[in-house]
Formats: C-alpha cells, structure tokens, sequence
C-alpha cells in the first residue's frame, strides 16, 4: 500500500453564531494516499465541504475555527501555516474544483488571466507561455478553438464548460491532491457523465489522489474506490466502493442506498426515506447523532457516543462503522478500536 | 459604440431642448423681471430697455429667438452685469469651478475608495470602525458647517491656507476638501458596503484556493466587482458637486460660477440664468454618459446600446 500523503487527525471544526456554537466538524479522522479516489457522502450540513475547507486553510475565521486536530500534508502540519506558506501549498499541491461553475469564475477576468495567475504565481511562467500552457490545459480538457476561446470570459461558456474550466485550472500545476467539492452537482446529467470521465482519464494520466465530495451515490460508485459516509459532522462509515454498496454496515448507509433507485431492482411504490431530519449542530445529543432517525436505536445509542470502530482490513483499505448494532449479524469480524 | 454615442447624443439635444423649455417659461412665470428695482424707472426708459432685450415682443417669438441663439451656444448680453456677454461670464467662471470639482471629486474618490477598502479588508478593525465614523460625520455634517471649522482651524488656529481667494494652489485645497468630503463619506460607505459582499462571493474562494495572496485577491479580483455601486454613484455624486460649490464659492470668494448663478437667479437675470442653466445641464449629461460608458469597461457583461 503506497504511503498516505494526507493525514487528517481528530479534526474538530466549530462556527460562532448568534444561535450557538455550530459543531460542523466532529472529530474525523482519515488518509488520502497517492493516486486514490476518496469519495466524502453526506447529505448538506454534514460537514464535508468545511472538513475540506479546513485542509485548504479556506474555512473562513471568524466565525469558523479549527478546535483541535492535525492535517499533515508531505509530513508537514498544516495548521499552523503562515498565509505565506499556505499561498504556495494552494493551486500548486492541493487544489480544489467548487460546487457552482456559475459563480466559481471571477465574471470580470477573461479566462486566460485567470489561467495565468496561477502558473505565473507557482511555476514562474512569463505570461506568454503562461497562456500557451493554459491553452494546452483547456485544450486536455475538451474545449474547442482553445487559443481563441481562452481570452473569452467566462459568462460566454455554458456551466459544464466552465466546469472544465476550472479543472483546467485547478489541475494546471499538476498538485498532488485535487479536492472535488460537488464538482458535478450543478450540472445536467449528461455534462456530469461527461466529467466524470474528464476525471477519471486526467487522474490516470497524472496520478493525482482526488477527494470527492457528494452527495450522489451514484456518482461515488462510478469514480471513487473508497468511501466516507458523514453524519453530522461524524464518519459513521469507511469502506470501499464495492463492499460499502454490497452491504452498508452502519444504518445511515443503508437508509442512504434504500432511498436511491436502482437499476436492478423493480421499485413498487414509493421509495423508502429516512424519517425525520439532520440533527440540529448547535445542540448535537451526548450519543449517537443519527439515533432519533435510526430504526435499530437501543438504549445504549441515546447515552454513549459510537467510536468508528474497524474491522481488520479488506483488500488494503480498513472497513469501519460507528454503530453499535451490527448489520452484518452472522459474520461479525473481530472488532478493534482506532489506533493512530 | 458609436450607435451608442450618436443615441446618446439625440438624447443630450432632446434634454437640453427640454431644460431649455422649461426654465424659460419658469423664469418668465415667476414675479418680477430683471429691470423692476425699488426706484421706479421713468416708463420712456423702462420702454427703451426692454426694447433693447427684445423684452416688448411677444414671449413665443422671444422664446424662438432666445432658443436659436442657444442652438448656437451664444447666450447673449447678461441683463444685469454690464458689458458682459453670459459667454464671458461662462468663460471666466468655468475654469475656476471645473478646478474645484474636479478636485474635489479626486479627493473624495482616493480618499473614499481607500478608506472604504481598508474597512472591508480589515472589517470590525479599529481602522473600520474609525473611518465608518469619519465617514458618517462627513455625511452628516453641511458643507458651510464643515467649510467655517475648516477656516477656524486651519486659517487662524493653525494658520497653513488663506481664507479665501483665487489664484494659487493652497487657495483651492481647502475648498475642495469642504467640497469632496461628504462624497468621500458616501463613497467610503459604498465602496465598503461592495467590497464586503464581494469578498463573500464565490469567485473570491476560487481565487485563494488558487494560491494568490490577500492583497493580489483584493486588488485583482475583489475591486472591480466593488467599485461598481461606486461607478453607479457618480453621476449624482457629479450634480451634488456642482450644486454644492454654489455654497462653497461663496464661503471661499472664488470667482467661480456658482455665486453668478444664485444672482442671477435671484435677480432675474434670465440670459445669465439660462446659461448656468445649460452648462450644468451638459455636465451632468456627460458625466452620466461617461458612468455608463466605465459599466461596460468594468463588467464585460453589460453591453452599451
């Protein structure tokens, strides 16, 4: 197994508002190795996003603050980073694709100087071939007549090529980590396909280990090989893809998969939900976040907070849940705590 | 471009023609002429005068005639300042009065869109709260106010400008700070006000995630998209000037336009009036022409038509 190269460590994000203290982020802990696809699931306000703004140095403070935990990135930490230090980490190292193509874009900047600051700022390119080498970037990307359609500005492209836009742009140092924030979300189905395999053949040429954050399963099990389900700022369940959509050990997973449709299988009827809604973060309950809306609920779940637990490793990536109830009733492997 | 311009320019001759209209017959209608005065003018006289300005004919063929000369940029002879032409006046009050304007408007937009900037940047900072509170006096506070504590303070007080005149450098400061400091307020206000909600946009995330550094987001991507209430704000801020150097012209004794354009008012001087009249009028035009012409340069966006 090749060495992680992003280490996440009981990260712990909170926002001050005037209605409380917003625990976003509750201590999660996880690896992103080279090369991997790591797929983040949960539904909004779950944490996902600001877990990944928090690896950025993007969570904006006030009113957000990072409470404790560790993010060590090529063996360094990144918390205590100097703005210095983080401008020549972001867009070179880590980089990320946003939510909204529609409003990712400066409106005002034509395509190629919003190209160019990046490679002039990280790799020292004079504008010239800062230009021709954002050309290239959009041209890798699929947009046609790339050398003129550069200095367009972004209003005259359509969402999925502004899309591909900032993949160009994001990918134009070549960083090591690509963090994917819903980068298909705002976008028709068939523009998404067409991203997702921009993503998938892009990550195959160069390698790049890629955090993807959704909330479409369908889409996690097209491009991700493992998987973080999130709950209220929480990592109920790690697994890989395969075994993650196989059998869901934790109750959220399940309740997440029995909601979507799917192709092998005839829906009669409605299709299931989960009951109720995501508990409020200001006032996150001593145990279990996801027992009010849990069919397998015990007494035990009001009172005592579940650890994500793993069992053995399978296939080089751990399986963990954070549920007392075991889904997997016959099978049960041997259960070992967290240890890092 | 040039549709734009030629439009443009249709619309400038329809509102002049308009305003013309307008203050002719406003004038007119008002009580009182400029001949009237305490002592009674023999009527021979009285007669002779208004012969003399065409003031015995008809009012439509006075307007006809009135409105052709004006066609024609020549204002005529002013009524009241004799030997003068309203051209004269124009010519010698112009350039005393564009000074100050323009300084005035430098003033208030360096000063403004720093200040403004400076508190979005470092919001809740004491540099914030202090100029929003700088900002807010200078709106609040009229400009003859501001003009007499400027003259205390920094006429005899602690004696660095003359009190008025016109002719040097160091007479023009004072004014023009009087003048601009109110729009800076404003500007100030806005520019934070923009500066803010830009800064929470999500074009401005792309931009760090992309490595640049808070100065390099700030000025490359941040301003633009805050200047541009700012921009939308000159054209009144341009008609506030110009009415308010009336007031400061006088306060300072610069021979500027203003002061002939309340005597002329005031004294029915209905050429001098006129002229006054039209030369704001084809300023504020131009000047809101120019805003809509620096939209389409900021935001690609907008198109002129």
């Amino acid at each position: 197994m090749p060495n992680a190269m992003l280490h996440v460590d009981q990260l712990r994000v909170e926002f001050v508002t005037d209605t409380g203290i917003v625990r976003a982020v509750n201590d999660i802990s996880f690896e992103l190795h080279e090369g991997q696809t790591l797929g983040i699931v949960g539904e909004s306000g779950s944490g996902k996003t600001v877990a990944n703004l928090a690896i950025m140095g993007l969570v904006p403070q006030p009113p957000g603050r990072i409470v404790s935990g560790h993010i060590t990135f090529g063996g360094r930490n990144l918390r205590n980073l100097s703005n210095r230090d983080w401008s020549k980490i972001r867009g070179r190292q880590i980089s990320m694709i946003f939510q909204d193509p529609m409003t990712a874009l400066n409106p005002y900047m034509t395509i190629a100087d919003q190209m160019r600051e990046v490679t002039q700022r990280h790799l020292g390119h004079r504008r010239r071939t800062a230009i021709d080498h954002a050309v290239e970037m959009l041209e890798r990307v699929g947009i046609p007549a790339a050398s003129q359609r550069v200095f367009d500005y972004p209003h005259q492209f359509s969402g999925g090529m502004r899309q591909r836009v900032m993949i160009a742009m994001a990918l134009s140092c070549k960083p090591e980590v690509l963090i994917a924030d819903e980068p298909t979300t705002a976008l028709d189905v068939t523009i998404q396909a067409q991203i997702l395999d921009l993503m998938k053949q892009l990550q195959e040429d160069e390698g790049t280990a890629i955090i993807f954050i959704t909330h479409d399963l369908g889409v996690v099990a097209n491009i991700c090989q493992d998987v973080l389900v999130m709950y209220a700022g929480r990592i109920v369940e790690q697994a890989q893809v395969g075994p993650l959509f196989r059998q869901p050990l934790h109750p959220y997973t399940l309740g997440l998969l029995k909601s979507g449709p799917r192709w092998d299988q005839r829906v009669a009827g409605q299709l299931e939900t989960i009951d109720g809604q995501p508990p409020d973060l200001t006032q996150l309950p001593d145990g279990c976040a996801f027992a009010p809306r849990c069919p397998y609920v015990q007494d035990r779940c009001q009172r005592e907070l579940p650890q994500l637990l793993f069992a053995g490793t399978a296939g080089g990536s751990q399986r963990g849940q954070a549920c007392f109830h075991d889904l997997s009733t016959p099978a049960a492997g041997a259960v070992e705590e967290v240890d890092r | 471009m040039i549709r734009f311009l030629l439009k443009r320019l249709g619309w400038m001759v329809l509102t002049m023609w308009v305003v013309f209209t307008a203050s002719f017959f406003l004038m007119r209608a008002v009580p009182g002429g400029p001949f009237d005065s305490e002592k009674k003018l023999p009527p021979v006289i009285k007669r002779n005068i208004e012969k003399r300005y065409m003031m015995d004919r008809p009012l439509l063929e006075q307007y006809w005639s009135h409105l052709w000369a004006t066609a024609r940029c020549d204002f005529g002879p002013s009524y009241k300042l004799e030997d003068y032409s309203v051209n004269d006046v124009i010519a010698q009050g112009f350039p005393v009065s564009a000074s100050l304007g323009i300084l005035a408007m430098t003033f208030a937009l360096s000063l403004g869109l720093v200040s403004g900037v400076v508190s979005a940047v470092l919001r809740n900072s004491v540099y914030d709260v202090g100029f929003m509170v700088a900002a807010t006096i200078g709106i609040a506070v009229p400009n003859f106010v501001l003009a007499s504590l400027m003259i205390v303070l920094f006429v005899f007080f602690w004696p660095i400008f003359p009190a008025a005149g016109w002719g040097e450098l160091r007479q023009i400061i004072l004014p023009a700070l009087c003048l601009g400091a109110p729009f800076a307020g404003y500007i100030s206000r806005l520019t934070r006000t923009g500066m803010l909600e830009v800064l929470g946009l999500d074009y401005i995330r792309t931009a760090y995630a992309k490595g640049l550094t808070t100065r390099e987001v700030v000025v490359h991507h941040a301003l633009r998209g805050a200047v541009l209430p700012v921009v939308s704000y000159l054209g009144p801020a341009t008609a506030g000037i110009l009415t308010g150097s009336l007031v400061l012209e006088q306060i300072f004794a610069l021979p500027g336009m203003g002061s002939h354009f309340i005597q002329a008012a005031t004294q029915r001087d209905y050429t001098l009036a006129m002229g006054m009249v039209m030369v704001y009028t084809f300023l504020l035009f131009v000047m809101n022409t120019l805003v809509d012409l620096s939209y389409s340069m900021i935001d690609p966006r907008v198109e002129v038509d």
